[in-house]
């Protein structure tokens, strides 16, 4: 989790995030939104060299879903289209109720890892994801009841401050995803992240994830500060300006890339596993 | 549950998109909605259209005097 750590080629872990909850089809014509395109995406992803799969689910209409027998139904096919790669359920949910939210913790078997919002942020004009403690708390003690690894959700400073507030409950390593965009997230730009970095505690791991045109800078970034990536349509539909994505395995392909010249081996996931606890 | 927006349709297309599965279009704003919004839309989990959504507060006084209007 530092320079070291590039220097000494510490392997990269890279997610991808397939579909995500807040644009669809309607955005990109090939955004996976079926449990069989999502894990058709995920099987092209993993081959590609990710060997995480952040999956969030969708009804037949293209909205969202929330329900362990859709996040059952994804899985599976996931599970069954890939070899090895480690499954991260969302529990992200602008709007729903907390119980919809800890539905995706149930499935069976559960998810290795669960994205866990660490506080508020603005949606739209009229709507916030509330991500009270009550409610961080509630999805994390699940989430330690059910042996699955929190992977903290850092929308902006305060986050990292709601998120070392809990690090002494926190199964080593604490895995932290440092997320950069407009609004309420943090401000997108490299003095941001080399900041956040310097503020997370000895012996963490932190992946991040830039929105849109953030994503390729500052995850090229992360591989050069010790940090693991995080790309895929949920973040970002455009290749470069003006393109949309192939696909997410693209995006995939693009990240072992530069993690290669850089001289950052890409992590198996065996490697993710043993790096994160898991 | 909230009432579902009245600018709330489901279609297979519109302009050059087209889908296989019908998809939430807001008529108001002539385009297919986000799935975030779409649950504002459809009134679900407790969100409003007449209290959450801009667009449906942008485009309300355009239904004044229709039958049922809000």
């Amino acid at each position: 989790m530092s320079y070291d750590d590039y220097l000494d080629a510490k392997p990269v872990i890279v997610t991808a995030a397939l579909t995500g909850g807040v644009q669809g089809k309607e955005a990109h014509p090939d955004l996976p939104e079926t449990p069989d395109e999502i894990a058709a995406a995920a099987a092209a992803c993993e081959n590609a060299g990710a060997s995480i799969l952040h999956l969030h689910a969708r009804r037949d209409s293209g909205e969202r879903a929330f329900s362990t027998e859709r996040f059952q139904e994804v899985t599976e096919k996931v599970r069954e289209a890939t070899e090895n790669v480690v499954i991260q359920h969302s529990t992200g949910g602008t709007g729903a109720p907390d119980a919809l939210r800890a539905e995706p913790l149930r499935t069976d078997p559960a998810p290795e890892m669960a994205s866990l919002d660490m506080g508020p942020l603005n949606r739209y004009d009229r709507l916030t994801s509330e991500n009270t403690r009550a409610t961080v708390r509630m999805l994390h003690e699940e989430m330690r009841e059910r042996g699955i690894k929190p992977e903290l959700e850092v929308f902006n400073d305060g986050h990292l401050n709601e998120s070392l507030a809990i690090v002494d409950e926190l199964d080593s390593p604490p895995y932290f995803n440092l997320i950069f965009g407009s609004g309420t997230l943090s401000v997108p730009h490299p003095r941001s992240l080399q900041t956040m970095v310097s503020h997370l505690p000895e012996g963490a791991e932190f992946n991040v994830l830039g929105f849109g045109r953030h994503q390729l800078p500052l995850t090229t970034m992360s591989i050069v500060l010790g940090g693991h990536v995080r790309v895929g349509l949920e973040d970002n539909i455009y290749y470069r300006k003006g393109e949309l994505a192939e696909s997410n395995a693209q995006f995939v392909e693009r990240a072992v890339r530069i993690a290669d010249e850089l001289n950052r081996p890409v992590a198996t996931p065996a490697q993710a596993r043993e790096i994160l606890g898991l | 549950m909230a009432d579902r927006c009245p600018y709330l349709d489901y279609r297979r297309e519109a302009g050059e998109q087209t889908f296989d599965t019908a998809r939430p279009y807001c008529t108001a704003a002539d385009e297919f909605v986000q799935p975030m919004r779409a649950d504002i839309c459809a009134g679900r989990y407790g969100l409003d259209h007449a209290t959450d959504c801009e667009i449906y507060l942008a485009h309300a006084d355009d239904r004044e005097g229709e039958t049922g209007a809000e």
